[in-house]
């Protein structure tokens, strides 16, 4: 008997952008025809302010889904982020709502708007300090974690608001920061910090040590320990980080509608996954982009406002999600698949 | 073995009946007079035990089959839409005329097809569990919307339509114990599955499945068949859960299995059952699912309904915790 | 190249029929083929007279080949006798059923191996009885010919005395046992018969009575009894840089050695002797008991502080443990040293790009571009970017776990280069490693273990005594007390 052994056949290819990239660009040119594709059917969709529409009215899931991002990228879910939305804006509230209210929901802790939202923040990055504490010290699957503090986050905030809201006994300055807008124009800050994270991020990503962590740790847990990298300390930094934007956008959100709502945010860390996947973040992790995650946000709000357009009920948004997610996971192994072949 | 052995063992295996049993006491000491809902003063009276168990009946339903699931390494989180799903169907079909029988019977096969559907994205489009029924989650709960016209917020008597008066009996009235249909059908579901899971080979492979897969497949388990016949089962549980439901509130409901989900999670935790597979047992299941509810209802009446969530959540990780823990320890 | 060439013999059925052989010599390419992973280019097998064309490990399982593997394929969480059936019970409308199959396995389970309890959950076992299980599970379900790897390497010497009871057990039944070690005595102790391969091609087969002794056996593997390329290298050696003393854990037994600076040293036993145990113990990847000193201070007891303190490890499997195998080369290189390619945190691209094009070129590894995937590279070259990030770490002290593994020959040569220059200029080099060719064509001095021991500790020169060595490491060395 005898076998031979095979020659090896990667050095004749030759590759021109990593796959990542590849992706990437599949995402944005995906985002680009669906929203052709949509202004045929839809009228009056192609239009100017309705393209910064879809971007301005998401400012809250986009910037939900850099944190979420970063931490599929690591290999981990971050489920947490709506009830973190909720708790923030209620305690900010709560802060500074003047002590001397009529009853108890009109009372609150009397700090001036500043300290009040810097207590708040701080509130929100304690449930990242739990996520990370379950998560990379107790090593319980993260998907089981951050649903229990998605619950916690929005649980306290539901005892603070009594089951509802408090939006009473405010200072003035409160509703500053969530409606000032830019120079005269109608942009709002929001969107303006929004802008910015997610460049921060994809400087991050792609041109820090802190995103190439991220990238290490996810690609392999084992070769990253072996190389000497501390990934349960870069692990809690990414729970802390995303907690951190929960926390500011629950915040500038409290602010904008000058009110505490408990039920605020409900359901937006799914659809901060449902971008992120749509934008090619791989849930094994090590791969993806927040670039993607964007032009998944815009796909997924194409889909969505034409829907409305089409003058669609809103119940049609969970078939269109669920079409779009599925669509996005099997072309995107099957585009890989083929390229890699 | 010695006596230090025998007493960690027995803990071990019968802690939830402890657990239950402290739960009940506990809440038997409280003073529960607060509310109509319970007669006044003993929380172990005929009153609140029946509305308790009747109450319970989704999740008693679906709670063995989530077990065998999650035993053979998978999971389901569309449980909470399918049962919804489920409701709405069903009183669509019974409020236009049909009766209880065929309602019934084609509920359950809507069910199963959200089973098979389910499996067939795990199994056969290997899309990872969580994202496929995420995925499934939202599909299900979107025609749930769908299916109710707009203006209305469920399926219910109005607008020409009057849902029959048999409609609520199943889910309401007492026909053994005082205790309806839907907890006495939730009481045999548990019990085939436990059959199921002791005395079958579903039960077996589902077991071998989660614990080695590739010893499994190595030993000609046919683990794809085992995985899709287990959602096929959940989604069947999912059916008459939400039958039950449906009935309970004499209306179809499209949210109605909001959060089921995570209930589900929870009671199965409760129950020791392992995320990662290989461990969890129908029974012990089913008493999680007793005490969740005793304590949920419990609970309504010694603090205000806006503490739910944070018990739940707070329960939730402590569950998740201590299972780890244990399961850590038992391996080292 | 040919990894078995024109290789006929037989085995008499209800043998223990040992195979032996150094590293690629062939053993298990051949095993493979037997078990239905590769298929032969040419040549015929048969089983008990039938032909036997396995084109999957199904195929050869139905053929009647079974193989005991390193991983256990048991379920922990079902019992002893819901393992042996698994996949071969009777039910009647999928209810189990008790059948014929419960009561033979259950006889088979006694008879090979009475103390275990056909109801007790296999979590409950040891490693060598869960060993015993399969083997169980392998007769009982028909197997005629059952193929066992190394399987000593993590017993007990009482549980080896057990398995060998088992095995004649299984003689008796006339179940037929391919045995495959490189511990001599046990071959001794248990085989009929012995197959020698040496580089792909059969040398001897013959009854363990035809055999004289060790050195017999051990010139028919190696085929040469001295090693004559090693070129001494003209470096004088520095001071020593690396103490351990009386290491031990689970696996070494009170291991003791010393490295010195720009010194290159080879760790040489076949498997299950100690060796990546020792390299991840210098990592700081594994805990030990016992110490080792480098630069005067006892070692990190993580692989961070060993990288901070001056030590690099190549670890063994490449893909699962030195890889990031969803980036690229240019990203993979830096890890061990983030702090060089970046500033405050930033990372600068063109001192990256810089670092990632001259390993390239040094260790000429082959890619049209430094922005390639490395799960796309070859073997040999994946393993040098693992080298590569090593490098990059400017260790003193560089431990490489069988770095040749699966690299082609021309990528070998350069590797090896690589390590030498990297000597030449004060590094220490530490090779771990089952190839004796590579450790004594490179190092200045060779340890050889076996068992977890360090058992000698050799000077390379010319004439190395080759058959002394394999003595050595197939566990010819009398210990006083064990």
């Amino acid at each position: 008997m005898s076998i031979s052994v095979k020659k090896d056949k990667s050095t004749q290819e030759d590759i021109k952008m990593s796959n990542e990239n590849f992706i990437t660009l599949l995402v944005v040119c995906v985002a680009i025809g669906v929203f052709l594709f949509a202004s045929l059917l839809v009228p009056n969709f192609f239009q100017f302010q309705n393209m910064v529409n879809l971007v301005t009215n998401n400012w809250a899931v986009i910037s939900l889904g850099v944190g979420v991002t970063f931490l599929l990228v690591s290999g981990n879910f971050d489920l947490s982020v709506g009830g973190i939305v909720a708790l923030s804006g209620v305690l900010a509230v709560w802060f500074a709502q003047s002590i001397d209210g009529a009853n108890a929901l009109s009372s609150g802790g009397g700090l001036p708007t500043y300290l009040a939202m810097l207590f708040a923040l701080a509130g929100a990055m304690a449930i990242g300090g739990l996520n990370a504490l379950f998560v990379v010290r107790l090593k319980i699957p993260s998907i089981i974690v951050t649903l229990g503090t998605m619950m916690v986050a929005r649980g306290i905030a539901q005892v603070i608001t009594h089951g509802s809201q408090r939006n009473t006994n405010l200072p003035d300055d409160f509703g500053l920061l969530g409606n000032l807008t830019l120079f005269g124009t109608t942009i709002k800050l929001p969107v303006v910090l929004m802008l910015s994270l997610v460049l921060v991020a994809v400087f991050l990503e792609r041109k820090t040590v802190f995103g190439r962590l991220t990238y290490w740790i996810g690609s392999n847990p084992v070769a990253s320990k072996l190389s000497g990298i501390d990934s349960s300390r870069h692990q809690t930094y990414l729970y802390l980080f995303s907690a951190a934007i929960a926390g500011v956008v629950g915040i500038l959100l409290a602010s904008e509608f000058k009110s505490g709502f408990s039920n605020r945010g409900m359901l937006m860390e799914f659809d901060a996954l449902v971008i992120a996947l749509l934008g090619g973040i791989a849930i094994a992790g090590g791969f993806g982009s927040v670039i993607g995650m964007f032009f998944g946000a815009i796909i997924l709000a194409v889909v969505t406002s034409a829907a409305t357009g089409l003058v669609l009920s809103p119940d049609w948004q969970f078939i269109l999600k669920a079409i779009a997610v599925f669509l996005a996971i099997t072309t995107q192994t099957w585009a890989l698949a083929r390229r890699n072949r | 073995m010695t006596f230090q052995s025998h007493l960690a063992s027995f803990l071990r295996n019968y802690y939830i009946y402890l657990v239950l049993i402290g739960v009940v006491l506990l809440l038997s000491v409280a003073n529960l007079d607060r509310f109509d809902f319970f007669e006044r003063g003993n929380f172990l009276n005929q009153k609140n035990i029946i509305n308790i168990l009747r109450v319970s009946a989704p999740i008693l339903t679906l709670a063995g089959a989530f077990t065998l699931l999650m035993v053979s390494g998978y999971i389901d989180l569309s449980v909470g839409s399918a049962m919804s799903l489920s409701a709405v169907v069903y009183a669509m079909l019974v409020i236009n005329g049909m009766p209880f029988l065929p309602a019934f019977g084609i509920t359950i096969l809507v069910g199963m097809l959200l089973g098979i559907i389910n499996g067939f994205l795990v199994v056969r489009l290997k899309i990872t569990p969580v994202i496929a029924t995420l995925i499934t989650l939202s599909l299900y709960k979107g025609i749930a919307l769908l299916l109710v016209q707009d203006g209305v917020s469920a399926i219910k008597s109005g607008g020409g339509l009057k849902m029959p008066a048999w409609f609520n009996s199943y889910g309401r009235s007492g026909i053994l114990l005082g205790l309806p249909m839907a907890f006495w059908v939730a009481v045999l579901v548990t019990i085939i599955l436990i059959v199921i899971q002791n005395r079958t080979l579903l039960g077996k492979y589902a077991a071998a499945t989660g614990g080695n897969p590739t010893a499994a497949k190595l030993s000609g388990v046919n683990t794809g068949k085992v995985v899709i016949s287990l959602y096929v089962i959940v989604g069947i549980t999912a059916a008459l859960a939400g039958i039950a439901r449906s009935s309970f509130m004499s209306l179809g409901d499209p949210l109605s299995g909001d959060g089921m989900e995570l209930t589900a999670i929870l009671v199965v935790l409760l129950g020791g059952t392992a995320f990662s597979g290989g461990e969890g047992k129908v029974l012990r299941s089913f008493v999680g699912a007793l005490i969740i509810m005793a304590l949920t209802v419990g609970m309504l009446t010694l603090v205000p309904a806006y503490y739910q969530t944070l018990v739940i959540g707070g329960t939730l990780l402590a569950a998740a915790a201590s299972n780890h823990l244990v399961s850590r320890k038992a391996a080292s | 190249m040919r990894a078995v060439d024109n290789v006929s013999f037989e085995i008499e059925s209800g043998a223990i029929h040992c195979l032996v052989g150094e590293n690629g010599a062939g053993k298990s390419t051949l095993v493979k083929m037997l078990t239905g992973v590769l298929q032969p280019t040419s040549g015929t097998m048969t089983v008990r007279g039938i032909s036997h064309t396995p084109k999957s490990t199904q195929q050869a399982r139905e053929g009647g080949i079974a193989t005991l593997f390193q991983e256990l394929h048991v379920v922990d969480e079902l019992t002893v006798l819901e393992n042996l059936t698994l996949g071969l019970e009777k039910s009647w409308f999928g209810f189990q059923v008790k059948s014929d199959l419960d009561e033979l396995v259950v006889k088979t389970l006694a008879v090979i191996e009475p103390s275990i309890d056909p109801s007790a959950r296999v979590s409950t076992l040891s490693v060598a009885q869960k060993q015993i299980l399969e083997i169980t599970r392998a007769a009982s379900s028909g197997a005629s010919v059952i193929i066992m790897d190394e399987p000593t390497a993590a017993l007990s010497e009482r549980e080896v005395a057990r398995l060998f009871t088992v095995i004649r057990r299984l003689k008796s039944a006339d179940v037929t046992v391919i045995y495959i070690s490189h511990k001599l005595d046990e071959i001794f102790e248990l085989g009929d018969a012995v197959t020698v391969f040496r580089d792909g091609k059969h040398i001897a087969t013959k009854p363990i009575s035809q055999i004289s002794d060790r050195a017999n056996l051990i010139e028919m593997m190696i085929g040469r009894t001295v090693f004559q390329q090693y070129v001494p290298r003209q470096i004088a050696l520095g001071e020593v840089i690396l103490t351990a003393s009386s290491l031990s854990n689970s696996i070494l037994n009170d291991v003791s050695f010393d490295i010195k600076a720009g010194e290159i040293v080879g760790f040489y036993g076949l498997v299950g002797a100690g060796k990546t145990e020792i390299a991840r113990s210098i990592f700081g990847a594994d805990k030990y008991t016992g110490s080792i000193q480098f630069k005067g201070k006892e070692v990190g007891t993580s692989p961070k502080k060993a990288i901070e303190s001056g030590i690099a490890l190549v670890p063994e499997e490449r893909r699962t443990q030195g890889l990031f195998t969803s980036l690229t080369i240019r990203e993979n290189i830096p890890v061990m040293n983030v702090g060089k390619v970046s500033q405050n945190g930033v990372l600068q691209e063109a001192v990256e790009i810089e670092a990632a094009q001259k390993y390239v070129k040094q260790l000429g590894i082959a890619t049209s571009s430094i922005e390639k995937h490395t799960e796309k590279l070859s073997g040999g070259n994946q393993q040098k970017v693992v080298l590569a990030k090593c490098l990059f770490a400017e260790s003193e002290l560089v431990l490489l776990d069988e770095p040749t593994r699966g690299v082609d020959v021309g990528a070998k040569t350069e590797i090896y280069d690589v390590m030498r220059s990297l000597a030449d200029k004060g590094t220490s080099v530490a090779v771990f490693s089952t190839e004796l060719e590579e450790v004594l064509g490179i190092c200045d001095r060779v340890f050889l273990l076996y068992g977890g021991s360090l058992e000698e500790e050799i000077q390379n020169g010319k004439d190395v005594d080759i058959a002394h060595i394999m003595n050595v490491v197939t566990g010819g060395v009398e210990h006083a007390a064990q």
